[in-house]
């Protein structure tokens, strides 16, 4: 079948479901962002109140012909608007939370639908038609006239985006900037009246609330930038209106709901493989932690029974191979290793494996020394680390006491060098996460970065977020012990 | 207005009819470094929005020189980190104020956004998304963002609250060299006077809704 030609039955309806699918998965991103979720079913609601309430004025029913299009869609734009003035103004002295008064507007919209058709003899098929979103009936004139809307729409949004956005992520800096945020949210509110309006008419209430969340919650969920979300929800609504109108028309099922229903299937499958792919990142972890688990194992006895038979290699960084510089500049400067700045909103401390110590603490020890904590261990691996890449690393008392807190960012840490007297390059870290699961996977995300006092220029930066298997690891400082090597190959490279 | 940026002559600022600071009369001149304490509650902000424009004034009045450029820093915690934005598209907003709707951002506007990370310490985390940034970090976006309107006046919304000591006196250190640099004028409300008194030029503290301009030292 060619779902384009000029003979195809449905292809009008076909078209109608595509535009009406991308314009309202592209505004749908603000519905979400703006948490207009409940706002983006009452207003179509509203919409559908206004079709039935112009039906039931003018005794005109869903099926009758063109005619009655136009008078409908009076009735849908009418009654979307209203309602947005009517929360707007609304919103201005009341002290009834926003979703309260969206939420009555829903309520009200739906009894009144549904009140309209009940005063409306056709009424019985109208609603039908209206809530299951009948595709059908798009005349060449409607199909115009929504192709023409959705340009306009769509050329506004592109135009006044930045506008719509400094409104949407910062009203106060908008405003001093001179643009007046008001004016934006009146424009994304219009904006999105009309693709409601028109989308009711042309697919039913149901299908613009579904096309108006399920794409954007799709792109948000694996889109980068702004810019990607935009792109992947119009793909997305235009691979659902399409899809599924195949799948309606070959199965013979109203077009709008399967369209809703695959757009939340594309959901949560993309949701369900972004997940799986979690959960196999963290699967190879655990292989090639005890792949290299056997391989060690293995090479302690191998590695004795070549002692002697070759160049020795000169051991650094307590007595582990030495490595290549990896990303890690190519400098001859000593390095001093910082403390190690915890963003992690936990402790992190290490218990004492003395638990009358342990009780001292508890019972507020005067005399009790500081709690180790996992970042003294990282900060201890990452001297080890850098020395085993040809670094001279100071050492860590001697640094601790010259920058005895730790700095959050690179800039922090060269000022706090430089007014502590170190001449030295500085290793800046910020631990951002550190969890360790059941199953004995340490998930960590540690940014790292050289900073050069002198001049305070970053010369390196590097995250390690590689989850790390620890199967033998018994205890918190065992399973940072024996996760060190990898977390900081990650950063640093070099093998 | 005698070269200066702004002047407030006995201005009261409030909401719905409540007037939270009154009688205020100041004048900000090119260069100023002036930090706003006081208890919580006593009407910083309501004082630094009310010179923004953002909170209604209720009785005197607020004069700003004409073509006034004005960098404002929000308190970080009120930005919604669900948005997908990079380090650098938060900077770049900085300059929407003069990209026209129907215009592309051009390199000039990406040339500021990438100096104004720059010269705040922030340009190594332009391709980060500013959700996944430390507070310290997102705080120096903000600044940049603020540095890109190449503004006249800079009026920042505790800066320095929930960063660590370091990262406070780094960043009033960058402040310093920017008012020091290119002239530009910072108003500040800070919790904490101390890291500020040998580089601020005078303490504006409020207190109970009234303001009172002291030297710093």
């Amino acid at each position: 079948m060619n779902v384009f030609s000029a003979d195809f039955l449905f292809r009008n309806a076909l078209a109608g479901g595509l535009l009406v699918g991308v314009l309202c998965g592209v505004l749908g991103v603000y519905v979400v962002l703006r948490r207009f979720a409940l706002l983006g079913m009452a207003l179509p609601q509203a919409s559908a109140a206004g079709i039935a309430f112009t039906f039931l004025a003018t005794r005109h029913q869903h099926a009758a012909g063109a005619g009655s299009h136009g008078l409908a869609l009076l009735g849908s734009v009418g009654f979307t608007f209203a309602g947005l003035a009517l929360l707007t103004l609304s919103g201005r002295r009341s002290r009834i939370p926003e979703d309260g008064r969206i939420g009555a507007l829903l309520a009200v919209a739906s009894a009144g639908t549904v009140l309209f058709v009940a005063a409306n003899p056709g009424g019985d098929f109208e609603v039908t038609s209206l809530l299951r979103g009948e595709l059908l009936a798009i005349s060449d004139r409607d199909l115009v006239t929504l192709a023409l809307a959705s340009v306009v729409t769509g050329v506004l949004f592109l135009w006044f985006r930045r506008e719509i956005l400094l409104a949407s992520f910062d009203p106060d800096f908008a405003r001093t900037l001179g643009k007046n945020p008001v004016n934006a949210d009146a424009l994304l509110y219009a904006l999105l009246g009309i693709a409601i309006s028109l989308g009711v008419m042309t697919v039913g209430p149901l299908v613009v609330f579904g096309f108006l969340t399920l794409p954007a919650l799709l792109a948000l969920r694996v889109a980068p930038r702004l810019g990607a979300a935009f792109a992947i929800a119009a793909l997305v609504a235009a691979v659902s209106s399409l899809g599924g109108f195949a799948i309606a028309y070959r199965a013979d099922l109203p077009a709008g709901p399967v369209d809703v229903a695959l757009a939340a299937a594309l959901w949560l499958g993309v949701s369900a493989i972004a997940r799986l792919r979690e959960s196999a990142a963290r699967r190879s972890a655990l292989r090639v932690g005890a792949i290299a688990a056997v391989l060690l194992a293995t090479a302690v006895p191998l590695g004795g029974c070549a002692e002697g038979s070759g160049p020795e290699q000169e051991p650094a960084g307590n007595g582990l191979p030495p490595l290549a510089r990896g990303t890690l500049p190519n400098s001859s400067r000593p390095v001093a290793v910082l403390r190690f700045h915890n963003e992690t909103g936990q402790s992190l401390r290490i218990a004492s494996s003395n638990p009358l110590e342990e009780l001292g603490k508890a019972a507020g020890d005067p005399f009790a020394r500081r709690d180790p904590t996992v970042l003294d261990e990282l900060e201890e691996i990452a001297t080890q680390e850098l020395a085993r890449r040809g670094f001279v690393v100071l050492p860590r008392f001697e640094t601790q006491k010259a920058v005895p807190s730790p700095p959050a960012d690179p800039a922090s840490a060269a000022l706090a060098a430089k007014r502590a007297g170190l001449d030295s390059l500085v290793l800046q870290g910020s631990l951002r996460r550190f969890t360790l699961n059941p199953s004995r996977i340490l998930l960590v995300t540690l940014d790292l970065a050289l900073v050069d006092p002198r001049d305070g220029h970053t010369l390196w930066t590097g995250t390690a977020r590689r989850p790390v298997a620890v199967p033998a690891a018994q205890t918190l400082p065992e399973a940072v012990r024996d996760a060190g090597p990898q977390i900081f190959a990650d950063a640093f490279g070099g093998s | 207005m005698s070269g200066a940026l702004l002047q407030a002559k006995s201005a009261c600022f409030g909401y719905l009819g409540r007037m939270v600071v009154q009688d205020v009369t100041l004048e900000v001149q090119p260069g100023d470094f002036v930090v706003l304490v006081g208890p919580n509650g006593s009407g910083k902000t309501t004082l630094l929005r009310g010179l923004l424009g953002f909170v209604p004034i209720l009785g005197g009045r607020v004069e700003r020189r004409p073509g006034l450029r004005v960098g404002y820093v929000p308190q970080r915690e009120r930005l919604d980190p669900l948005y997908p934005l990079s380090a650098l598209d938060v900077t770049l907003l900085g300059t929407y104020g003069d990209t026209r709707p129907w215009r592309r951002s051009g390199a000039d506007a990406l040339a500021r956004a990438q100096s104004a990370l720059k010269v705040s310490h922030a340009d190594h985390l332009a391709r980060r998304r500013y959700a996944d940034l430390s507070g310290g970090q997102r705080q120096r976006v903000l600044i940049a963002r603020a540095l890109a309107v190449e503004p006249d006046l800079l009026l920042l919304d505790e800066p320095t609250a929930g960063v660590d000591a370091e990262t406070s006196e780094s960043i009033v250190a960058t402040l310093d060299d920017l008012r020091r640099a290119h002239r530009i004028a910072i108003w500040m409300v800070s919790h904490d006077l101390e890291p500020l008194r040998l580089r601020v030029d005078q303490v504006a503290r409020v207190e109970r809704g009234r303001l009172r301009i002291e030297a710093s030292r």
